[in-house]
């Protein structure tokens, strides 16, 4: 683990900002994750180490955007290619942070980081260089559907870093794609501050390509009467996980999720959740799905967090899953933890094959086996990728998962 | 099983037919044959083994034929896969039509559809041809062109469910059709609706067997054969007044049969 050995001896990384400074010395003490504990314990300590043995990689190399703007409107970022943005428009604006805000954001944030929970976050605001952390603050409505391209270059380590700041009564439709090439890891961070009666709509796809790895992490503070709505899918990395750790800072806000990971041959995608309620009505609908085929791994940790002052919350946390495969392998643990004594709150978990008889149905009207599985699959993926914002037709996911993963 | 001579080929040749799931026997030596423009109903008990007969008929893999072959115009196909024998005709109606969340009705109709052209080397239908088509066939069964947009089966009624399966069966144009129920849960006009579509579809050259529990499907559409099933068995064939007879004394009167055999 090259990096690893690297934090230990915090020497080589040259040029380090002030943020890189405190983070690496946050993990120079203990510079992994303890294993034993219950966010990491089901992680693929071998794939983990896959992950962390590429060299860190600032500069990135040339980025062929898998698909052309379908709209002049879309608004298409990709973080590292030195994105300069300042749209100044009669109804919304948007700017990037000054470096003042970054790190004075970014600083707040780390105060309040766990050593275990928050060891991707670490490791990326460690290796992740100025131009590689892309912040912006957006206010206004009528604003352009956004795309941001996160992506690692072959045989090496790239650390991305997104902070956005939504700003009082502000829509946004945003989809972030992280792309894995082959040999490569990702550490992607994402922070998003969501004012008063701000919404965003948020997509996030990725994927990659042979042995891609991904370290996803997301953080969410919501302010009174925000919505957040997030459509997330992961497939075809060697080893990938998902963090989500929204807040409702205040309570009085909603939080939809819809996610899905798909896995095969060998691979391990991981999803964790943590939604915290900070204070009275809050609302989250969450629903989690994985699929795994042939002897893969996926896993799915969810906990929700009620505490006291978390009055009449209506918490709704569902994981179902589809094993494929007599090989495969599928954790999932949605959990509860409420001290709030006036709250509905619920949770649940399947795992399921295909269903024999809707194949069977499908197949007396002439349909093979393989088309009637695709249907199935198709009906079981519809209901994730139709939550997912900004131009997913263009992005043919059912055709990317049915025909090409 | 039939008296009359034939002077056609059968569709259809169930030949002392042995059926297990899990190792249970379920259908204990069946013999049945059809021959073009023929209707034949099948009755029994709950559990008798009629549905069971049709599923395996279609090819479920759930099933193990132990004895007993069936042909299908005159080839063995008890090894044949289910699709492989819906397009080269066999059609079951099912007594529970499944529902399929997020796969349009219609797409679904156009792709079992293309499957059986495929088999009969007539042309594909592309979607705007194929629209052609079923509203055609919608016409049959009084279906409304806004279930075509809906998920397969989801929130149908249980007579919009069966005019589906009666629609499925007018576009793949089916040599034999193995209806099973299809006439419980339809109130008096959704049977006739139903039943009428079936009359429309059938022809000299197709063949269709009617399972049912009730006289009613069978008074709008005259079989000119009855089976009685029981414990996996064909009890009893008769012309179509056995099951007037039936409808009168109940299936205790068959027991006799049962003692007889």
């Amino acid at each position: 683990m090259e990096i690893i050995e690297k934090i230990k001896t915090n020497k080589s990384i040259d040029n380090q900002t002030e943020i890189q400074k405190i983070c690496l010395d946050k993990l120079q003490s203990s510079p992994l994750p303890n294993p034993r504990s219950e966010q990491w314990r089901l992680s693929n300590k071998s794939k983990l180490s896959n992950f962390l043995d590429y060299s860190v990689n600032e500069n990135n190399s040339k980025f062929d955007i898998p698909y052309p703007k379908n709209s002049q409107s879309t608004i298409r970022l990709i973080i590292g290619e030195n994105c300069q943005i300042k749209l100044i428009e009669k109804n919304y604006s948007i700017r990037q942070l000054s470096e003042d805000e970054l790190q004075k954001y970014i600083k707040e944030q780390i105060s309040c980081f766990n050593q275990n929970e928050n060891w991707s976050d670490l490791l990326n605001l460690s290796l992740s260089c100025k131009n590689n952390i892309l912040g912006l603050k957006i206010n206004g409505s009528k604003i352009p559907p956004i795309e941001i391209f996160s992506y690692a270059s072959s045989n090496s380590l790239n650390a991305k870093t997104l902070i956005i700041f939504l700003e009082k009564n502000c829509n946004v439709e945003l989809l972030q794609v992280n792309l894995g090439k082959e040999n490569s890891s990702l550490s992607q961070s994402t922070f998003f501050c969501l004012e008063e009666n701000s919404s965003l709509n948020h997509g996030v796809v990725s994927y990659g390509v042979n042995k891609s790895n991904l370290l996803n992490s997301l953080n969410v503070i919501q302010q009174k009467n925000s919505e957040y709505n997030l459509g997330s899918l992961h497939f075809k990395f060697n080893y990938a996980r998902f963090e989500i750790r929204i807040k409702q800072s205040e309570g009085n806000a909603k939080t939809n999720i819809k996610g899905m990971q798909i896995t095969k041959k060998d691979e391990q995608i991981s999803t964790y959740t943590k939604i915290y309620f900070d204070g009275p009505n809050g609302f989250l609908d969450q629903i989690n799905k994985s699929l795994a085929d042939d002897k893969s791994h996926a896993i799915f940790e969810g906990s929700i967090i009620v505490p006291k002052i978390a009055q009449k919350t209506d918490a709704s946390q569902l994981s179902r899953n589809l094993l494929l495969s007599n090989r495969a392998q599928i954790d999932t643990k949605p959990q509860l933890e409420i001290i709030a004594d006036d709250v509905k709150c619920k949770h649940g978990a399947t795992i399921s094959q295909l269903n024999e008889e809707e194949l069977f149905y499908m197949r007396t009207r002439g349909i093979t086996l393989t088309e009637a599985s695709k249907l199935q699959l198709s009906s079981y993926f519809q209901e994730i990728i139709s939550f997912i914002p900004v131009s997913k037709d263009r992005w043919n996911l059912l055709d990317k998962l049915l025909n090409e993963n | 099983m039939q008296s009359k001579m034939k002077e056609s080929d059968p569709i259809l040749e169930v030949e002392n037919l042995s059926a297990s799931t899990d190792n249970l026997p379920i259908l204990k030596g069946v013999s049945l044959t059809v021959y073009p423009g023929e209707i034949h109903a099948i009755m029994g008990r709950n559990g008798c083994g009629k549905s069971t007969l049709s599923k395996i008929i279609a090819g479920h893999p759930s099933y193990t034929i132990t004895n007993g072959e069936i042909k299908f115009l005159g080839e063995n196909i008890n090894s044949l896969e289910p699709e492989e024998r819906s397009q080269s005709g066999i059609f079951l109606g099912f007594q529970y039509p499944i529902e399929i969340p997020g796969v349009s009705n219609l797409e679904f109709l156009r792709v079992s559809t293309n499957a059986r052209r495929k088999f009969l080397n007539k042309e594909e239908l592309d979607t705007f041809d194929f629209e052609e088509l079923v509203k055609e066939k919608l016409e049959i069964v009084k279906m409304d062109q806004a279930f075509l947009s809906r998920s397969v089966n989801q929130g149908f009624s249980g007579g919009e469910k069966k005019r589906n399966e009666i629609l499925q069966m007018a576009l793949l144009e089916p040599k034999i059709a193995i209806l099973d129920e299809t006439d419980s849960g339809l109130d008096i006009d959704a049977l006739r609706i139903v039943a009428s579509g079936i009359k429309r579809i059938s022809n000299a050259q197709t063949g269709i067997i009617l399972i049912t529990h009730y006289q009613r499907l069978l008074d709008e559409i005259e079989p000119n054969y009855v089976h009685v099933m029981s414990d996996g068995q064909i009890i009893k064939t008769g012309e179509s007044d056995l099951a007037l007879e039936l409808e009168k004394k109940g299936y205790e009167w068959t027991d006799n049969f049962i003692k007889e055999t």
